[in-house]
């Protein structure tokens, strides 16, 4: 008789996703998206940024399956770019944040007393500091810069994740198993990464899913501020965002981008759902 | 508790020197100033403008008067609307903002806590998949396009309701903006709680709990709900905060008098004492309820304790 | 036949030089039976939230318009735009137009009741050009005898040429003949001020509570954010001829004026969207109204430096490539007009336009082209520039639109480049973008007010163009009397200005509201003043 196989963590989570058909079918939209929005445009005889003056404003048709904007240009090719755009910055964003908050709120909870109190009233602060003029000063400081977006978009999100990190290791702190590494001499860095952030990975994950949305839809207040993505260069935000102030008048505009947008998210949330139950061992039955 | 208390009360206020030497140092070093216009002015009247308002001294005096009157309570004088000041910009916008976001806020913990538990317990039934759709929605769809999407089928289509404006003890014109901010919070509040509910759920006490055959509900309201607060109350802390000073988007899609929409156009026109005055406050809200915040984390949670 | 002396009296009035009529109201002529409605009621909207209600230190366009509801001045705009007399029932100026006498009506008065004289007016003028004051309006005083001493500190406000011999007369000197000083005087910040209220309450003198007006309507409420409302004022010496009760102000975004007017929140709004013109006339038919206005928008180019400084031929050919046609029909739907000069159409003015705007679209395109490679670029040594703009999201796409007409017609790779609106004033000020979106709107119906954009050290000269024999003939109009004579000069003097192209016109702006079918009476001119006083509501069912 053969002993039984050893699965190393991920092994076994890779076994728990497959057995969860939600997660796998978020993943595949996703990577289908993901798929189109890289080739998409490349098949297109339309290009994102060249005005067609006499097809403005069409509704949807065979020449062009999500109609016309403002200056004729094909939507679709448009849709397709902006996904690009979106999607770089809504997990390159996402990353950075997400590695900030959870550094910044392990370390904080874990360290407790006057650093935790430090750490976390400089979170507050940040949290009031008015972001316009910030990213104002930033832009007119580094000049015009895409990486600029990234940064601006990374610096304001990291403090949900913070917070919510901070209080969950504040609450495992005090778990057996904790005490116990600590009585066995464990030292406080790898404490907080080989003990604690992995079991905050279930938290982290959602936070992780749900801080793209809000980083896509930043981008598009950055947009219309100016301060995004620049013209004719748009992402699914601007599309949206540009789509709603025609809401009546040419509703095929909004639908797309909003459709995808909606789509995008839905799935990272479905992925981290699933991600975050085949990953966190206390809901295996 | 009490040493606690008193403990936070006194780091909030150095907190609050901060925040307000934070803001009025960033306004003032971005590029332009309130009086800036297209219009040409003699040097004459710019000279007298800024000697109202004082930005004709040197920065650090006049950081020095601003905190001077701050102590009195005195935001200042706006450089944008010139016959008003701060204080009473904010007398008017506030209780606008306070009430629709409490509203917005109610509304957000009851639907999304009632259908995240529900869909916890009832874990991938049609309970689960459509709130939690909804919910994916409700993320994913800005307020842009929910406010307008409202308006466009309950206004303009359907006459129910108003498409905006104000009138303070009206009902009609609350439930629009109060579901178009709401809705999005609710989603976030709907997957949380669903997540953390799962969590508990799964756990030992619960499941000794059940073994012992108590019943559901009890199981439910008595052990299982607390802990899930824990990191729903911390969600919920700046929260409030980020839904009471207004929603500019909100505010601008109804046409509501708060105070969200003079942060913004305060920005742009560089109104230094508006935008300082707005995120004083927004720092004295937040650091309010993160105190509140965390005497519940030491409330719901016993084993975590609380460093004196 | 005694009548056709009293008639060519009449016709001799309309003269520029002298105006003396009755003071008959000019109310809208209501035709006898018409079914006025019960509530005679206005919902109307603004852009923006007015700054301020206070005449000195109104600065935006939305303040100026409630103003004019609230106040009157001398003079005052008729519906077509025409100046007509105001609290000043008739005037004279001498042959050198430098001394002008107003008469008051006597029957003038305050919103309590207290008399309006001469004195309101003198004391006005004085507290607006006082550097203490702050006016940012002040500037539009230096035609006035010493007026640009006491801006500048040399001189107390008491030395302003204007004086009140007695309580309903007042003399104005001025320094040049200023052909427009009847529209100035119509100007939200020239009207009259209560001193008492002034000196009493200071700057809460605005409240509603303690507010003091002149004119049709007077201040009821005011909620920063969300309404103004105005009423009825009974004491406005024209007031049996003011219909509306009420007018409510809604300051409301842009974008959704258009769903309030269809929700039937408001009934006249200030503003639609161009792009939403087609879609808006298939939905509201007549009530979405379109009228020629005195404003243009346009690029202007830095004169200091490479690029475009001393390169004529360059200029000239991006403004050449430029297919204003397109704009006007395809990306701003008609509503638009192409402008190639200056100046929008203005009565008596012959506008000088270049040759090229007649030419077919091949032919300019050509010459652009060969005017592109005589400036020494190519297609494989293009031009590259950034074109700055304030952020908006229909300005974007006319500037997606230029970039692409510039790279199709020409080849040049031109960049739109978007800043926050007070990151741009500042780069503008400091002379820093070589290309640049610009527009102007007329501060008065004249060529001049366009034209001296252009004027060697004007603040908003951004593009720093400076042209001796330009400034001459300015200069030459300016102190001009004779109008025909000075419309001339300001024609030769645009006639330089297309020539040595400092700058690219692209449109003209156009007046643009919704109106309900039952909402009679609303001024239509190229100003765009459309004050309340002579509207009407027709009784009507429904929003």
């Amino acid at each position: 008789m053969k002993p039984p196989a050893l699965h190393s963590p991920w092994q076994q989570a890779r076994v728990q996703l497959y057995q969860r058909p939600l997660a796998l079918a978020a993943l595949t939209v996703l990577l289908a998206v993901v798929a189109v929005a890289v080739v998409g445009p490349l098949l297109s005889s339309y290009d994102f940024a060249t005005p067609s003056w006499d097809e403005i404003y069409q509704a949807p048709s065979l020449r062009h399956w999500l109609g016309t904007d403002a200056l004729g240009r094909d939507q679709l090719v448009r849709v397709l770019w902006g996904c690009r755009i979106s999607l770089l910055v809504g997990v390159a964003a996402s990353l950075v944040s997400v590695a900030i908050g959870v550094l910044w709120g392990a370390t904080a909870g874990y360290a407790g007393g006057a650093t935790d109190s430090m750490m976390m009233r400089f979170v507050d602060i940040l949290y009031t500091v008015p972001f316009i003029p910030l990213v104002v000063v930033m832009t007119v400081l580094f000049g015009r810069n895409f990486l600029l977006v990234f940064v601006a978009i990374g610096a304001v999100s990291w403090l949900d994740i913070a917070r919510i990190v901070r209080g969950q290791t504040l609450s495992l702190k005090q778990r057996e198993f904790i005490e116990a590494a600590r009585a066995l001499g464990v030292r406080t860095p790898t404490m907080i990464v080989r003990h604690l952030v992995p079991n905050l990975i279930g938290v982290v994950i959602i936070y992780a899913t749900l801080t793209v949305p809000t980083v896509i839809l930043f981008e598009a207040f950055l947009s219309f501020l100016g301060l995004g993505v620049h013209a004719p260069l748009a992402s699914l935000g601007s599309l949206v965002s540009d789509g709603a102030d025609h809401l009546q008048s040419q509703p095929y505009l909004l639908t797309a981008p909003a459709v995808l947008l909606a789509l995008i998210i839905a799935c990272f949330s479905y992925l981290g759902d699933g991600l975050r139950d085949a990953l966190d061992p206390r809901t295996h039955r | 508790m009490l040493r606690f208390l008193i403990r936070r009360l006194l780091i909030a206020l150095p907190t609050m020197l901060l925040i307000a030497t934070l803001a009025f140092g960033l306004l003032h070093a971005t590029p332009g100033g309130p009086f800036d216009s297209a219009k040409r002015i003699a040097p004459a009247i710019q000279r007298s403008i800024e000697a109202k308002y004082h930005l004709n001294e040197p920065l650090w005096r006049q950081y020095g008067r601003y905190l001077g009157d701050l102590a009195h309570g005195d935001l200042g004088p706006s450089f944008q609307y010139r016959d008003t000041s701060v204080n009473e910009l904010i007398r008017q916008g506030l209780p606008v903002d306070a009430l629709i976001g409490s509203l917005a806020m109610t509304f957000a913990i009851v639907l999304g806590g009632f259908f995240g538990i529900i869909a916890a317990v009832r874990r991938g039934s049609a309970w689960d998949h459509i709130p939690m759709f909804f919910a994916a929605l409700g993320i994913a769809v800005p307020v842009f396009v929910i406010g307008p999407l409202l308006i466009l089928l309950f206004a303009i289509q359907l006459h129910w309701l108003p498409a905006g404006d104000w009138e303070p003890g009206a009902v009609r014109f609350l439930i629009l903006p109060v579901i178009s901010l709401g809705f999005p919070y609710a989603a976030y509040i709907a997957r949380m709680t669903r997540s953390e509910m799962i969590d508990v759920l799964g756990s030992p006490f619960i499941r000794t709990a059940w073994a012992k055959g108590l019943p559901k509900r009890t199981i439910l309201l008595r052990h299982a709900l607390r802990p899930v607060l824990t990191p729903l109350v911390s969600f919920l802390g700046p929260a409030f905060a980020g839904v009471l000073t207004g929603s500019i988007i909100i505010e601008s899609v109804f046409g509501l008098p708060g105070i969200g929409r003079y942060f913004v156009t305060g920005a742009i026109n560089r109104d230094y004492t508006l935008v300082v005055g707005i995120t004083v406050l927004y720092g004295a809200l937040i650091i309010g309820f993160n105190l509140v915040t965390d005497m519940c984390y030491a409330w719901l949670d016993p084993r975590v304790r609380l460093h004196t | 036949m005694r009548a056709l002396p009293r008639a060519l009296l009449l016709l001799t009035l309309i003269d520029f030089a002298s105006c003396s009529g009755e003071s008959a109201p000019t109310a809208s002529t209501i035709r006898v039976g018409t079914a006025l409605a019960a509530d005679q009621s206005l919902a109307r909207t603004l852009d923006t939230m007015p700054h301020s209600l206070d005449p000195a230190l109104v600065t935006d366009s939305d303040g100026s318009r409630v103003i004019i509801d609230l106040f009157e001045g001398l003079t005052a705009n008729a519906p077509d735009g025409s100046i007509i007399p105001g609290i000043a029932s008739s005037w004279e100026v001498s042959p050198d137009g430098r001394a002008w006498t107003f008469h008051l009506r006597p029957g003038a008065r305050w919103s309590n009741g207290d008399a309006l004289t001469a004195a309101d007016f003198i004391y006005a003028w004085r507290h607006q050009v006082d550097p203490k004051t702050g006016s940012e309006n002040a500037q539009e005083l230096t035609p006035i005898v010493n007026a640009t001493e006491i801006l500048s500190g040399h001189a107390a406000p008491e030395a302003l040429g204007v004086e009140a011999p007695d309580p309903y007369t007042i003399h104005i000197a001025l320094t040049v003949p200023t052909p427009y000083l009847l529209d100035l005087l119509a100007d939200a910040f020239m009207m009259p001020l209560p001193r008492a209220a002034l000196e009493r309450y200071g700057d809460d003198w605005t409240r509603p509570e303690h507010m003091v007006c002149s004119g049709p309507f007077m201040l009821k409420e005011l909620v920063i954010g969300n309404r103004i409302t105005l009423v009825k004022n009974p004491n406005y010496w024209a007031a049996d001829t003011v219909h509306l009760q009420r007018v409510t102000y809604y300051p409301l975004d842009r974008a959704t004026q258009p769903s309030r007017f269809m929700a039937g929140d408001v009934q006249y709004t200030s503003f639609f969207s161009p792009q939403q013109y087609r879609w808006l006339k298939s939905q509201l038919g007549d009530q979405v109204q379109v009228g020629p206005y005195l404003g243009i928008q346009m690029l202007a180019f830095n004169m200091l430096e490479p690029p475009f400084a001393g390169n004529r031929d360059l200029r000239l050919a991006l403004s050449m490539a430029v297919d204003r046609q397109i704009l006007s029909d395809k990306v701003r739907q008609g509503v638009f007009p192409p402008a190639y000069a200056m100046t929008p159409p203005l009565p008596g003015f012959q506008e000088p336009l270049p040759d090229w705007a007649s030419w077919s679209d091949e032919r300019r395109h050509a010459e652009a082209r060969r005017l592109y490679a005589a400036a020494g670029y190519s297609a494989s040594h293009p031009l590259k520039v950034e074109l700055v703009y304030g952020t908006e999201p229909t300005t974007r796409d006319m500037m997606d639109a230029l970039a692409a007409m510039w790279r199709v017609n020409l080849g040049a790779q031109v960049e739109p480049y978007n800043e926050e609106f007070g990151v741009m004033l500042q780069d503008l000020a400091l002379h820093k973008a070589k290309l640049f979106w610009s527009g102007w709107t007329a501060g008065y119906p004249d060529p001049y007010t366009f034209e001296q954009l252009y004027k060697s050290g004007y603040a908003q000269n951004f593009g720093a163009y400076s042209e001796p024999h330009f400034d001459a003939l300015l200069a030459a109009a300016s102190i001009e009397p004779d109008n025909s004579k000075r419309y001339r000069l300001l024609e030769q003097s645009e006639t330089l200005l297309n020539a040595e192209a400092p700058y690219i016109p692209l449109l003209y702006y156009s007046t643009l509201h919704l109106i309900k079918p039952y909402v009679k009476g609303v001024p239509r001119n190229t100003m765009d003043i459309d004050g309340s006083r002579y509207i009407y509501i027709l009784e009507h069912e429904g929003h």
